[in-house]
């Protein structure tokens, strides 16, 4: 059984510059992996044990990023626009990941960002899937995984093939070494277009129209040099809110 | 063109913010609970046109229900579907929404029509700004947007759905956050990040929040690099997210990750001697200062208010 990671190598949100008007740059931003990408890794070690680890990604970033963490080979679906729609991302993934024979578990980050492609992609392969996922483990060839709901955790025994969809809970404990670096360089890429997904989007066109600032008005700032009369007019407004 | 919808719901939350946002496309919306027949009641008053109800069997998790939900929208064929961000609804929409071919985006705000084609805001750019996107087909949107109170009205009849006996996956075990936690249901959060300079300072915000009647909950770093307050406080997208009605943030800077856990806080207080920290450009009010000269006025403050 194959374990399939998905990682993703974008403009990372937190980079935008939002001009005057509310229009969104990205001068000179670097592409990176998501913060959940390396928890994916973590999860899929341990269920892959012996078995292999295929990477999947999109567009042209770190081909070398998920071998250097282990997977054994990656493929590129090396023409797919990745900002555009994330219906379209979501159905490109899902048609590549597909192709791959004997996949019994895909993991994917769940998102920090914006849950749409998480939710497309899981939806266009049409396999069971799980979101918030923290752990997972292989109990006697059944698969156990811990998922987040709210204030508790919940373990849940899961058939293959299944979706997981992993929160990291913290940064990347340990980043490969430069000779796991090297060393992934050399191993299998292969590059795939969208003609080899056969892959024919029959959803509606979305058009983004424009970005703009939210309404909701800009935060009230007291000088803090005098503590008391801060805190003074603040407890007023607070009083004015109704929250006291 | 018919603007109804379907509503998928596994909880409550953000609810009352999805109808408020719905209403702007003027057509009738059905809600599909997936969960307990109680939680359909409740919704049941809320002004829906029809509630569905599939009640998940003894340990089997909402998700394993996809493709009944799936069937149950194709059904009803509605031109907009939408879930809160919650795991369990977003994985229900997933299905839905390939059944529909309907276009997903996440992040949804706020909803309004132009013509025939909906426009959905969504938040981005790290929740600098607002999209606003234009939608021909169906859509179904992940709504992260404010919850917003309900006025209740004479309830509907629940259509109850029989569910399918579904074997794919199966609930085998709870884990409860150690120490209870009265933070997720406080109405007041007083929130510690890296920008405290001791473990021992920790009395200081104790003091605060005895003072002013608050849970004490904290970043990321407090807990992870630090180790002064256990995980079960960790507010922020990885940890637990936290509505109470007044959340004040000391020496936090404001990052995405721990924001999104008090989105919905009625009230965001920031006290930061940084003036450009990010912090206040996601609060209500802001105080730009020392938190060591700040936090014993502000204890005076509350002390004063209580009598
Ligand atoms: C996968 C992943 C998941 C994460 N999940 C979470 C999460 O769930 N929750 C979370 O919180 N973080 C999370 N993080 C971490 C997050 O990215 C930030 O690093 C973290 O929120 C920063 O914490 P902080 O604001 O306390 O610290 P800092 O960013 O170091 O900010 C400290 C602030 O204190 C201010 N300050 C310093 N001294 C004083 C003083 N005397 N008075 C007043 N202000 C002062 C500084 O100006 C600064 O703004 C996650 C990160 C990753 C990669
Ligand atoms: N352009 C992309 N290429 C490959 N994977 C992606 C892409 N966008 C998103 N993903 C996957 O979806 C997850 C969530 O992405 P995001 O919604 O951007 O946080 C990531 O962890 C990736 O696994």
């Amino acid at each position: 059984m194959k374990v399939v990671v998905i990682f993703k190598w974008c403009r990372n949100p937190q980079d935008a510059l939002v001009g005057a008007s509310g229009n969104v740059d990205w001068p000179g931003v670097k592409m990176s992996a998501n913060d959940d990408d390396p928890a994916v890794m973590d999860i899929a070690k341990v269920l892959a044990g012996d078995d292999e680890i295929v990477a999947l990604t999109i567009g042209d970033g770190d081909i070398a990023w998920a071998a250097a963490r282990g997977a054994a080979s990656t493929v590129v679906v090396t023409d797919a626009l990745t900002d555009v729609n994330s219906t379209a991302t979501g159905a490109v993934l899902a048609a590549a990941i597909k192709r791959i024979e004997d996949v019994g578990v895909v993991i994917i980050g769940d998102s920090a960002w914006d849950y749409g492609i998480v939710s497309a992609f899981v939806g266009q392969l049409g396999w069971p899937a799980m979101a918030a996922v923290t752990s997972a483990e292989l109990d006697q060839g059944s698969l156990h995984v811990t998922c987040k709901m709210g204030g508790v955790s919940h373990v849940l025994e899961i058939k293959t093939p299944v979706v997981l969809a992993v929160m990291a809970t913290q940064t990347e404990q340990s980043e490969p070494s430069m000779k796991q670096v090297l060393m992934a360089r050399k191993k299998p890429v292969e590059k795939i277009t969208i003609a080899d997904l056969g892959f024919s989007p029959n959803f509606a066109e979305v058009t983004s129209l424009r970005t703009r600032f939210p309404d909701t008005p800009p935060a009230i700032l007291y000088d803090g040099a005098d503590p008391a009369s801060a805190c003074k007019q603040l407890m007023a407004a607070l009083h004015n809110d109704g929250v006291l | 063109m018919n603007m109804n919808s379907l509503m998928i719901i596994t909880d409550q939350r953000r609810v009352g913010g999805m109808l408020n946002a719905v209403k702007a496309l003027g057509g009738p919306i059905t809600a599909a609970v997936v969960g307990p027949r109680s939680l359909a009641d409740t919704v049941s008053a809320w002004g829906f046109e029809r509630v569905l109800c599939l009640e998940p069997a003894q340990g089997v998790p909402a998700e394993a229900y996809s493709a009944q939900v799936a069937e149950v929208a194709a059904a009803i064929a509605p031109r907009l579907l939408l879930a809160s961000d919650a795991a369990s609804s977003r994985m229900l929409l997933a299905a839905a929404a390939a059944k529909l071919n309907a276009n997903v985006i996440g992040a949804v705000r706020a909803l309004s029509v132009d013509g025939d084609a909906i426009v959905i805001s969504r938040s981005t750019a790290d929740d600098k700004v607002l999209e606003d996107i234009e939608a021909a087909g169906s859509v179904a949107g992940i709504f992260s947007g404010a919850d917003v109170d309900v006025i209740t009205t004479q309830p509907v009849s629940v259509e109850q759905i029989a569910a399918d006996s579904s074997t794919n996956m199966r609930l085998i075990g709870v884990v409860e956050s150690e120490g209870g936690n009265g933070m997720l249901t406080a109405a007041r959060v007083v929130g510690v990040g890296a920008g405290l300079a001791a473990k021992d300072d920790l009395k200081l915000i104790e003091e605060l929040a005895a003072a002013a009647r608050a849970e004490i909950g904290c970043s990321l770093p407090v807990c992870e690099d630090l180790r002064w307050l256990s995980e079960h406080r960790v507010i922020g997208s990885s940890h637990s997210q936290v509505s109470p009605e007044l959340y004040i943030a000391l020496g936090i800077s404001g990052q995405p990750q721990h924001m999104t856990g008090v989105r919905d806080a009625k009230i965001v207080v920031a006290i930061n001697n940084d003036p450009e920290a990010r912090v206040f450009k996601f609060c209500n009010y802001g105080i730009i200062g020392d938190l060591y000269k700040i936090v014993p006025a502000l204890i005076s403050a509350f002390k004063n208010m209580n009598g």
